[in-house]
């Protein structure tokens, strides 16, 4: 006999098939542990999103391009005062020497501040010269000048239980609430604007960064790199012969010093030589600072006793005077019976 | 760019115009052992000079001789003497692509006269 519910055709049967649920978990039965103290009373440690290192990208992390942005961001942030060279085909070999020279005359910088008794910084081993990709760097010099986040987000480590759920960095699925150099914030706001270094970002270019601004460093790189007769003399022969290599010297001709950046401002080549002429350093400059401000301060305390000599004067002036009066008067009056 | 006929280069420009970027692009394409086959100075402006930037240069016949040589080459013939046309280009219109087209051109020339006379 045959059934007499008629089976499904097949299309029905495959949708009813999609609607069933796929597969339902088997659950065990185990027997769980009873929670600890701790655990009632505490919150359970908040799941971290991302490593506090890593932070979701705007531009994807794994780029060349993305991780020098990075780090140029960071070395602009880091340096104080920093030289443009445009270098017009240099060799590896001239290169070599170039950095040899530097590293050598700035050591000698530093070796000259020890010994005049100045507590040693060690400024010169942080003097590099780096050729840089110009237009990642123009992108990473708008980001520091011009990208100013508002609020930054809370230092929070997302991992330690006694952070709160809800404080925790949370953000969102297009990383619209990130603030750091490679988030979509940082190059919305700084992608359309114009930055005054931008004429000198084209071709070929090389950067010269100091971790602190010291005209004594200054000078001693530029008398190397960009010699001046007089103002910033080249090394002579016999003190540095290694300057006068042939490696050295074609190296050198190829270097052109373009400008400076001095403290988030941009200096040619004259403001340039400026700084690095400040004498005796910034040391120097504090010693005259001083002085004038001595100078003022005497001035100062004349100004403020003038008015209480002027003062002690008036007073005395006329206390001399009523004196004299109750002098007179008491006279007279001595002279009175007398008559 | 052919740069082995150019025997002077004297560019002057202000780094901190925009238009200062022919000059400077003109000089890096230059090859590293330019400063021994030619004379190459440069003159930077300061930054608030408005002077327009051009790149000036002198051609000569023989590619890549010793002074030496040269004098040779001159008592032998005197179609090897320095055709020494001097070009000024201005730079601001021109561009980096004009400026190098200008010197083809000119260098094209050269070096099939170069040809043409058996060398």
């Amino acid at each position: 006999m045959p059934p007499r519910i008629s089976p499904p055709s097949k299309a029905i049967a495959s949708i009813l098939r999609c609607k069933r649920p796929v597969r339902i978990q088997r659950h065990y039965a185990t027997i769980l542990p009873a929670a600890s103290h701790e655990q009632i009373t505490k919150s359970s440690p908040p799941i971290a999103r991302y490593p506090t290192t890593q932070p979701p990208s705007y531009k994807p992390p794994e780029f060349r391009k993305s991780q020098l942005l990075r780090q140029y961001a960071s070395l602009i942030r880091t340096t104080p005062l920093m030289l443009l060279f445009q270098h017009n085909n240099l060799r590896s070999t001239e290169w070599v020497g170039i950095r040899r020279e530097l590293a050598t005359a700035l050591r000698k910088v530093d070796e000259a501040r020890v010994a005049a008794g100045y507590p040693a910084e060690n400024v010169g081993e942080g003097i590099k010269i780096q050729i840089i990709q110009t237009g990642i760097l123009a992108s990473a010099l708008r980001i520091v000048d011009f990208y100013k986040p508002e609020s930054a987000p809370p230092a929070l480590d997302p991992t330690d239980p006694a952070t709160p759920s809800m404080t925790i960095p949370s953000f969102n699925p297009d990383g619209s609430n990130l603030t750091h150099v490679l988030s979509k914030a940082a190059h919305a706001a700084t992608s359309k604007k114009n930055h005054p270094l931008d004429p000198l970002l084209s071709g070929p270019l090389a950067l010269l960064t100091f971790p602190a601004v010291s005209p004594q460093h200054l000078k001693a790189a530029l008398s190397i790199l960009s010699p001046v007769p007089g103002q910033f003399p080249a090394p002579t022969r016999r003190a540095n012969p290694g300057w006068h290599d042939l490696a050295v010297q074609t190296g050198l001709q190829k270097l052109l010093l373009l400008g400076a950046r001095v403290e988030g401002k941009v200096f040619d080549v004259e403001r340039t030589k400026w700084v690095g002429s400040i004498e005796g350093g910034l040391e120097g400059l504090r010693g005259q600072l001083v002085a004038m401000l001595q100078g003022v301060g005497a001035g100062v305390t004349n100004t403020l006793e003038i008015a209480g000599k002027s003062l002690y004067f008036t007073v005395e002036g006329r206390r001399i005077m009523l004196e004299d009066k109750a002098k007179g008067v008491s006279g007279e009056k001595v002279e009175e019976p007398k008559a | 760019m052919i740069t082995r006929f150019i025997t002077e280069v004297s560019t002057v420009f202000n780094p901190f115009s925009p238009k200062a970027k022919t000059a400077r692009l003109f000089l890096s394409f230059l090859p590293p052992n330019a400063r021994q086959t030619m004379k190459v100075s440069t003159k930077l402006l300061p930054r608030v000079s408005k002077d327009p930037s051009f790149v000036q240069l002198k051609f000569s016949t023989n590619s890549y001789i010793s002074d030496q040589q040269r004098i040779m080459y001159k008592s032998a013939d005197d179609s090897f003497l320095e055709d020494g046309k001097e070009m000024k280009l201005d730079a601001e219109k021109l561009g980096i692509k004009g400026v190098i087209e200008e010197v083809d051109r000119h260098s094209r020339i050269l070096s099939r006269q170069e040809e043409l006379t058996g060398n």
